[in-house]
């Protein structure tokens, strides 16, 4: 089976105290940590998983700038055995259109039988690159998967829907799955097996490789525009109460019979 | 009549014994070539020590069996009889082919006192084997274990002491020496035989009894247990090797022939299991089962992956083998296989490493917080002492007090030093503990080229663990001392000085890396002492303390079926009466308070680390 995971590179901000830039449209990433995305961190594993059990191989792509390629040797180092990378300056602020379009591009022409990528991303949280790219392909897809079976061209794929429902898909190959958390525990990636695989050639793939026009990528190309990101106001949400014991009880009830909360 | 026994009396055909010593040698030999091809399979990774301090540990601990007495004394007692007598009785056997076969000297006052040496000995085996099978019939010594091979030796070695003794009995009899009373166990033995011919029939038939049966001991030797006593020189004398091995290594994932040869020379005594702290506590880790386990060759076997992660390192079952065999090793080297393997690696600890890794430490995900504990304005930049903090010290809020108290001594002190501040790397100690060697060489390589910036020729450190990997596991040459070392160095220099005196009863928890690994024991009493605090030991101490349980990267772990190792050991401190318990390490520390207040122990003892002490007896 030749399996292609889409995985990106996104500042880690589980735990960093986020400042806005300057132009407030994002967030300063200058002392930010880079990784991988969590969710493509979940679809590598499955890939390599997938390989393991049926054979073929594993490619790995992403599009991102320079630093963007350690994702690649990370999964490189977990696996994988190919690697793409769509590196251009002009690539930058692009919409998961673009990206799903360019994504479509590289692997029309190759024999891909399932592309596996995170059910969204960290950082923008469209959840759209992959349903975009199989839109693009005009292969089937399955959202939030949360485990794969193979039988023969078919998979069957379970998706976790709300209120811990689960439904079983059916989905002829070649398809686009996207993998939500969860799905398997991702290997320990070892200081020495990402050093192991320093030497491995990685496929660049620019602008002119992809035979794209420049106005048809990056911001310009994209349908939304970012105005705007603020970090949420957090002033004036408390009250400190002061007192006695018996002086706060008596206050903090009357405000929440005022609020509604008591009746 | 000059006193001598003749060989092969009464004894036909002597060609059969030959044969059946030829067949013997050929089952030893092939034994012995089985086992060699095992440690073949292992990499060359080691370095021996000095001949002489290897040939002094084969002394001490193997023939005089020093080892053997550490925690069972009547073990030792029982073992050095076995041994004894059948060395001795293995050197007799030698002296009469040398006798028979080369130079003859067995005569006279000679012949007696050999005679008498091997009464001693054949009765030192018997002792020795009916105590080994009280102990493990009658008494049911726990740890004990109870394969088909561990009553076939002993039952063995009965039979042959038994029949030994008995065909010299017959002998006696049949033979009539003027001299029988020197062999005194066959001697008392000879009443229970008929006269003359019948005596000789039962020579005869037990010559033949004895023979067969030593030759089968030969021939069974190297596939039983029995084959430690061929290992032990081997083992005992590489204890101090050096075990090479670096992430650039490609075979990482296999064992080292001495760890194969560790696997092969196990008698399964279970003493590593008995002191193990982890075992104790009722996890799933048995060092015993690691050690027989990497007999496969393969890090990933099994045991190993189900087991290796509960290991606190605290080198408890190296210390206690008779064999100088290191189950910490050998797990230590299935921890490397299975971080590159990578596939049965905890979540916990993956994220821990990949927060060391990002954030330069295993507790905050963000850098730059080290400097935090610091309460007042930054030291001066040069001074040729350097404080290194350690990442737990500068960040766990319980632990930021041993970096207070100490910095306010040593400024009592008079001593010039400095610190990294918030620039300060992980040393890498965690990630060599757990098996991350690629990480803590960059660990390594980053603070050696830090260390070079600042012009540092001294350390200092707060906990046990960095100074360990500091000092063993850095090239550069500076001096690194624990801090509980330079205290005792400043006292002996009179220049930390007490003008009062504490009133309280302590007991000390010996921190592992501190006392068992590095034999630093008695500076930490010494200054206890000085603040004029009354000192109690607990038992276990010293270099037999039992280990808190965060050590090896367990202070980052949660692991299923998890035991309680610290409330053990706040158990024990409980026990002597003790008002504060002393230790000297972060971890030790976290996990001791924690336990204290988990076990509801709070209001019988206090916790605390020894930098605190002794801020508390100089009233800094």
């Amino acid at each position: 089976m030749q399996i292609v995971v889409l995985a990106k590179s996104v500042p880690e901000i589980s735990e960093a105290e986020l400042e806005i830039n300057a132009e407030g449209t994002g967030i300063e990433t200058e002392d930010l940590v880079l990784g991988i995305n969590e969710w493509d961190n979940f679809a590598v594993e499955e890939a390599v998983r997938l390989r393991e059990a049926h054979g073929g191989t594993v490619t790995v792509m992403t599009l991102g700038d320079k630093e963007a390629e350690d994702v690649l040797r990370r999964a490189l180092a977990m696996g994988a055995d190919e690697a793409i990378h769509l590196c251009d300056d002009a690539f930058e602020g692009s919409d998961p259109a673009t990206v799903a379009r360019l994504f479509a591009r590289v692997l029309r022409d190759r024999k891909v039988d399932l592309i596996l990528t995170g059910v969204q991303s960290s950082d923008a949280n469209n959840a759209q690159t992959g349903v975009l790219l199989a839109q693009e392909l005009g292969w089937g897809y399955a959202t939030l998967v949360t485990k794969i079976e193979r039988a023969g061209e078919t998979l069957t794929v379970h998706r976790e829907l709300e209120s811990d429902t689960e439904e079983r898909v059916e989905l002829p190959l070649p398809a686009v799955v996207t993998v939500q958390s969860g799905i398997n525990e991702p290997r320990y990636v070892s200081v020495m097996g990402i050093r192991k695989v320093r030497g491995k050639t990685i496929e660049q793939l620019g602008l002119g490789d992809l035979g794209v026009g420049e106005e048809q990528v990056g911001a310009a190309s994209s349908a939304i525009t970012r105005r705007s990101l603020s970090l949420p106001d957090t002033s004036g949400a408390a009250e400190l109460l002061e007192g006695t014991l018996a002086d706060i009880s008596h206050r903090l009830a009357t405000l929440v019979r005022e609020a509604g909360g008591l009746s | 009549m000059v006193p001598s026994r003749p060989a092969y009396w009464e004894i036909e055909p002597i060609w059969l014994f030959y044969a059946l010593a030829a067949v013997a040698v050929l089952v030893f030999g092939a034994g012995v070539a089985r086992r060699v091809v095992g440690w073949r399979r292992g990499r060359a990774q080691l370095v021996l020590p000095p001949v002489g301090r290897g040939l002094e540990a084969v002394l001490r601990d193997g023939l005089l069996g020093a080892r053997l007495f550490r925690g069972d004394v009547s073990a030792g007692l029982m073992h050095l009889a076995l041994m004894w007598g059948f060395i001795g009785l293995f050197i007799g056997t030698v002296t009469v082919a040398v006798d028979h076969y080369l130079v003859g000297f067995l005569t006279g006052r000679v012949y007696i006192g050999f005679s008498i040496a091997m009464e001693v000995c054949g009765l030192l085996l018997l002792i020795g084997v009916l105590w080994a099978l009280v102990r493990r019939v009658v008494q049911r010594v726990p740890r004990l274990s109870c394969t088909a091979d561990d009553f076939v030796v002993p039952i063995w070695l009965l039979a042959l002491g038994l029949s030994g003794f008995g065909l010299e009995g017959a002998r006696l009899v049949a033979q009539e020496p003027a001299w029988a009373s020197y062999s005194f166990v066959g001697h008392a033995m000879a009443g229970a035989w008929p006269e003359g011919e019948r005596a000789l029939t039962a020579y005869r038939a037990l010559w033949w009894g004895h023979a067969v049966a030593s030759l089968g001991l030969v021939a069974y030797l190297p596939w039983s247990k029995l084959m430690h006593a061929l290992l032990a020189p081997a083992t005992l004398f590489a204890r101090d090797a050096i075990r090479t091995a670096t992430s650039g290594d490609e075979e990482v994932v296999r064992f080292g022939r001495h760890q194969l040869l560790h696997g092969d020379a196990c008698v399964r005594c279970g003493r590593c299991d008995d002191v193990c702290p982890s075992t104790g506590a009722g996890e799933p880790l048995s060092p015993r089962a690691c050690v027989q386990a990497s007999r496969r060759a393969v890090t990933t076997a099994a045991t190993l992956v189900a087991q290796s992660w509960y290991c606190t390192t605290c080198g408890a079952c190296a210390w206690a083998c008779p064999l100088s065999i290191t189950p910490i090793d050998t797990i230590a080297q299935a921890r490397r296989g299975l971080i590159e393997d990578g596939a049965h690696v905890p979540p916990q600890l993956a994220e821990t490493l990949e927060r060391l890794h990002k954030y330069d430490n295993p507790w905050v995900a963000k850098k730059g917080q080290k400097g935090a504990w610091q309460d007042r304005s930054a030291n001066p930049a040069q001074a040729e002492l350097l404080y290194f903090v350690g990442c737990t010290t500068a960040l766990d809020t319980r632990a930021q007090g041993i970096a207070r108290a100490l910095t306010a001594v040593l400024d009592r002190c008079g001593l010039a030093f400095t610190t990294l501040g918030k620039k300060e790397p992980c040393c890498g100690d965690i990630a060599r503990r757990v098996g991350e060697l690629g990480l803590f060489e960059e660990h390594r390589d980053k603070t050696e080229k830090l260390f070079d910036a600042h012009g540092v020729v001294e350390l200092v450190t707060s906990s046990p663990h960095c100074w360990d990997t500091l000092a063993h596991a850095y090239p550069g040459e500076r001096r690194a001392a624990h801090y509980t070392q330079l205290l005792a160095r400043l006292l002996e220099d009179g220049r930390l000085t007490f003008a009062g005196k504490l009133d309280s009863r302590v007991t000390f928890h010996d921190p592992c890396y501190l006392g068992r690994h590095n034999g630093v024991v008695d500076e930490p009493r010494r200054v206890i002492r000085a603040t004029g605090a009354e000192l109690v030991e607990m038992e276990p101490h010293g270099e037999a303390s039992l280990c808190c349980g965060g050590g090896g990267g367990r202070m980052w772990q949660e692991l299923p079926e998890q035991g309680q190792l610290a409330q053990r050991r706040i158990r024990q401190a409980v026990a002597t009466g003790a008002e504060i318990l002393i230790t000297a390490c972060p971890l030790c520390l976290i996990m001791l308070e924690d336990a204290r207040k988990t076990s509801g122990l709070e209001d019988r003892i206090e916790v605390r680390d020894l930098t605190e002490l002794v801020g508390r007896a100089l009233e800094v």
